[in-house]
């Protein structure tokens, strides 16, 4: 019983419950830092550890936070992994932090994260919150890095930084421009939901 | 829980409460930025160093350590900007600062010995247009200006060929006309600064 749980837990947001293409959640930022594979794999990085820690501390605290003020209690946690995150980003990795810019910071902002707080945390142990936050943030973490692998591709012809396309290949510059990301992301939706998703409910 | 709550319960433990996560919230982050603080001012600095070594068109290993070599060997300062000896003689390093289509484009521009002549150009911060505007920061966008001589005209990317001619970026011509704009005061400003003309 406790096994299926945790296990319906890790499974479920990175499937028929997605953050992205089910629940609409963290679209900003999936929009916004999408146009690079390094900048987005920094930025699910940042994600992931502020999801699942938040909402373990959060879990942790559910029975002594007043119900009055737990928006309050949750924002004030969020934002202190955050600014971990950007703190350790600009001591260590100078270049990644610059290139994100307001980003990290905004992080703050992702719905996914207070979503999964008061939808999950609030009710439930420690240890599954952290597993819950976590696997939201691989949910969210993989379908960013699949609209990051074709926008950088087609947006500048090359992978991680490397050429892929050689010189034949005329860059598309809305790809990297915010509306390709909305152009990627409704497709991947379109896609997702036609296929996987519809053979699951016939 | 009773179906009245306490004055206590009601008023008091919610404002002790956020009043202590508040408290620790803001010791765990200040300790970590206190403990981070050198190296992030460092990478700052380094960061810096580096843009004037470029302006300059001075050689340098591209790590932390090299940097700093480079620059405490090479690189003087003076009052407003920044002198450098290099092989081909005194390299003057002017930092500037100009509108761009979004905010301010912050640059370092060095000038051989005539204050006409570019060594080079670095970018210190901008915030254009990503993939359009913000390619001034790319290395082929920078180093076309070694050897030019401003004030500059733009032309079609990928056709600059006159010693006054700078490659603009296709997408982004108010971002270029900007930072043309910017780059052909450098003459002047530096001629101001340096000789007090």
């Amino acid at each position: 019983m406790a096994k299926s749980k945790l296990k319906k837990t890790f499974v479920e947001p990175l499937g028929k419950n997605n953050p992205v293409f089910v629940q609409i959640l963290g679209i900003c930022s999936t929009l916004a830092v999408t146009n690079k594979l390094q900048n987005t794999m920094v930025m699910v990085l940042g994600v992931m550890f502020t999801t699942a820690l938040s909402s373990w501390t959060i879990s942790l605290l559910r029975n002594l936070i007043p119900s009055r003020i737990r928006m309050m209690v949750e924002t004030m946690v969020i934002a202190t992994f955050v600014i971990i995150v950007d703190v350790v980003l600009k001591a260590f990795y100078p270049e990644m932090w610059k290139q994100l810019g307001p980003y990290v910071g905004l992080i703050i902002t992702n719905c996914i994260i207070m979503g999964r707080i008061e939808a999950f945390a609030l009710q439930n142990k420690p240890m599954l919150s952290l597993v819950d936050g976590l696997a939201s943030g691989l949910g969210y973490a993989y379908v960013l890095l699949a609209i990051a692998f074709v926008r950088e591709l087609l947006g500048t012809g090359t992978l991680w930084g490397y050429q892929i396309l050689g010189s034949w290949w005329t860059n598309w510059s809305i790809m990297i421009m915010p509306p390709g990301g909305f152009f990627v992301l409704a497709i991947l939706i379109w896609v997702i939901r036609e296929t996987v998703m519809k053979e699951k409910k016939a | 829980m009773k179906a009245k709550a306490t004055f206590y319960q009601k008023r008091i433990y919610p404002i002790v409460f956020m009043f202590v996560v508040t408290v620790l919230c803001i010791l765990i982050t200040s300790g970590l930025y206190l403990t981070t603080q050198d190296r992030a001012v460092a990478n700052e600095l380094s960061f810096t160093r580096r843009a004037i070594l470029d302006a300059g068109g001075l050689e340098y290993t591209p790590t932390t350590d090299g940097i700093e070599k480079a620059y405490l060997q090479e690189v003087t300062v003076e009052d407003g900007y920044y002198t450098a000896q290099s092989p081909e003689g005194t390299r003057y390093i002017l930092p500037m600062q100009g509108p761009g289509l979004w905010g301010t484009i912050f640059i370092m521009v060095g000038l051989k010995e005539d204050l006409t002549t570019f060594s080079g150009l670095a970018i210190v911060s901008q915030n254009e247009t990503p993939g359009l505007g913000a390619r001034i920061e790319e290395p082929w966008f920078t180093a076309q200006f070694q050897g030019k001589k401003s004030p500059f005209t733009l032309v079609n990317e990928g056709t600059a060929k006159a010693p006054n001619e700078i490659d603009a970026i296709t997408g982004a011509s108010r971002t270029s006309e900007y930072f043309r704009n910017l780059t052909n005061r450098a003459s002047s400003d530096a001629k101001r600064i340096i000789r007090g003309e």
